[in-house]
């Protein structure tokens, strides 16, 4: 795969019920990235969303979002998935040829419709809705539970995991303020109200208001926008099974094909040495340690073992991951910013120590049905 | 950064902003039809009438699907060979829903299953008996179908599911 570089981004602060409008935050956050950039409107060829009619509550989302989001007069499309497939859609257009920079934003306001009632009707209407009540949070209870039994971990350890991205996500300004704790305990994680058994609260990525924005460009245009970009080097997606039943919930067979067409855009042969931190959209906490055994980053079951603290040995979430604030749209596009900030060096606060190269990752769907995975390799 | 930027989006001025008119009209979200083609699915329906279960195996990949599917997504074709389940089966996992009921405000605590049917190579989802406590599930917990007393041939027949008493040796706990 040619490289592609990431030129400019940006991304506005993460809230539960933000002051100001869809409208208003979409300027922000394309403005913001095309001024990181040191460029102008008319240097964009191509602008690609990224929202979703019920999210916005409008019939075809991006008619209005045009003035704000760079569409005007311009070669614009809409993903109605994560934020993180609206990024492979503008790369494939740098890649075919005929751009030279393409403009991805994503995001949307959870505080405007009820994001886990929403996700109801993701489940089969012929087959599963009139028989039980199963929702996002419902799913990811069954996978969790299927983890835990499989390889005999606690719920302490998953719980873990969960503190550690709040954690992180304290030392990161642009997260969101409920999920930042620093003093946060095991036991806070356990005792915070239950979802749907075992998943808790604090387990949760809580659905919050934001938009973030990306500029790419090929190898050739990024050189002269700027001196250090970030490369994305590898692309890798795949889809599960739509019925949950039919799946083995332990593990995301989705994330392990798309880990390897991404190491193998890439050329990366051993991903437990070369890469040096990941960002997953974890929507719930165990989904972090379903996503790092599938693409190899720690051996099948010994996920919960792995120190994934900002100076372990691989660095998962430093940004504080989806737990941190998950826009829905954004997040994807979210953890490809943060990825690109460690690789720049310009994670001030929680920085990983001589990052080169980086994992980042959306994903869409219960359980993480669609999952999405790029590499990222920093300086020249 | 230019100046443009300067503002912080952390130190956003706190805006006035008020309601405006709104508009009467809603999403019909709920009362969508989903429309469903049950013709591949008679012999299904039929068996469920006499209080029997079949599952749809694949001529592709000879994976036993129940419920039965119109496609196998793996090969791409429509499987065609009716073979019969039993009505039994176990948990293949599960999660403890708490739903509020919207009259009373009483909280309800209910087990949410993936059945895995002795003889189908898929789960699916379903709820225990309600008079099963829901401390009580667990991971392969043996189970079977609670039928309606007048079966009508359609996919609530199953009403619940059973437990059934487990006969499992490694559950006896060592005597010392």
């Amino acid at each position: 795969m040619d490289k592609v570089g990431i030129v400019g981004f940006y991304q506005v602060k993460l809230y539960s019920d933000a002051n100001y409008g869809r409208y208003e935050m979409i300027f922000e956050a394309v403005r913001g990235a095309i001024d990181s950039a040191g460029l102008k409107k008319k240097d964009i060829t191509t602008a690609i969303s990224c929202t979703n009619d019920y999210y916005d509550g409008r019939t075809i989302s991006n008619c209005y979002t045009v003035e704000v989001g760079g569409g005007y007069m311009a070669d614009e499309s809409k993903v109605e998935m994560d934020g993180a497939h609206a990024v492979l859609y503008g790369l494939m257009r740098i890649l075919s040829g005929n751009h030279k920079l393409s403009l991805v934003w994503g995001g949307s306001m959870a505080s405007c419709f009820p994001y886990h009632a929403a996700r109801l009707y993701e489940t089969d209407p012929t087959w599963e809705r009139p028989v039980a009540y199963v929702n996002d949070i419902t799913a990811a209870g069954f996978q969790m539970r299927a983890y835990l039994e499989k390889y005999g971990v606690s719920i302490e350890d998953i719980a873990k995991i969960a503190v550690k991205n709040r954690k992180n996500a304290s030392r990161n300004p642009l997260a969101l303020q409920e999920a930042q704790n620093a003093n946060i305990t095991v036991k806070d994680v356990l005792d915070s109200e239950i979802y749907a058994d075992p998943v808790t609260e604090l387990m949760v990525a809580q659905p919050c208001d934001g938009v973030a924005a990306l500029l790419l460009a090929p190898e050739k245009q990024a050189l002269k926008i700027t001196d250090n970009p970030v490369w994305i080097t590898g692309v890798g997606y795949n889809q599960e099974t739509y019925y949950l039943g039919d799946r083995d919930l332990t593990k995301s067979m989705s994330m392990e094909l798309a880990g390897k067409m991404a190491f193998d855009a890439a050329g990366i042969k051993d991903p437990k040495k070369e890469i040096d931190l990941a960002e997953f959209f974890e929507a719930y906490a165990h989904e972090e340690v379903i996503f790092s055994e599938a693409l190899g980053l720690v051996d099948m079951g010994e996920g919960t073992n792995l120190n994934s603290e900002i100076d372990g040995d691989i660095p998962i979430n430093p940004s504080g991951g989806a737990i941190g604030g998950n826009p829905p749209c954004g997040t994807g596009l979210i953890r490809i910013i943060e990825a690109a900030k460690q690789l720049k060096g310009e994670a001030d606060g929680y920085q990983v120590k001589d990052a080169k190269k980086a994992i980042a990752s959306g994903q869409i769907g219960m359980c993480a049905q669609n999952n999405i995975v790029y590499i990222l390799e920093g300086g020249n | 950064m230019s100046k443009l930027t300067q503002r912080k989006s952390m130190d956003y001025i706190k805006k006035q902003y008020r309601e405006t008119r709104k508009m009467p009209g809603s999403w019909y979200l709920s009362n969508y039809k989903y429309k469903y083609n049950i013709t591949h699915l008679q012999p299904f329906l039929k068996k469920l009438k006499e209080k029997k279960l079949v599952g749809l195996k694949c001529s592709g990949c000879n994976t036993v699907y129940y419920p039965p599917r119109f496609v196998c997504g793996k090969c791409l074709v429509k499987p065609n060979r009716w073979v019969d389940l039993r009505e039994t089966g176990k948990v293949s996992t599960f999660a403890i829903a708490y739903l509020k009921d919207p009259e009373t405000g009483e909280i309800q605590e209910k087990p949410m299953v993936l059945v895995h049917h002795d003889g189908a190579d898929t789960a699916s989802i379903a709820q225990l008996n309600p008079e099963v406590d829901f401390k009580d599930t667990y991971i392969g917990m043996p189970i079977k179908a609670h039928w309606a007393e007048n079966p009508v041939g359609g996919l609530m027949d199953v009403e619940y599911y059973d437990l059934m008493k487990d006969d499992a040796k490694d559950l006896d706990l060592p005597e010392d």
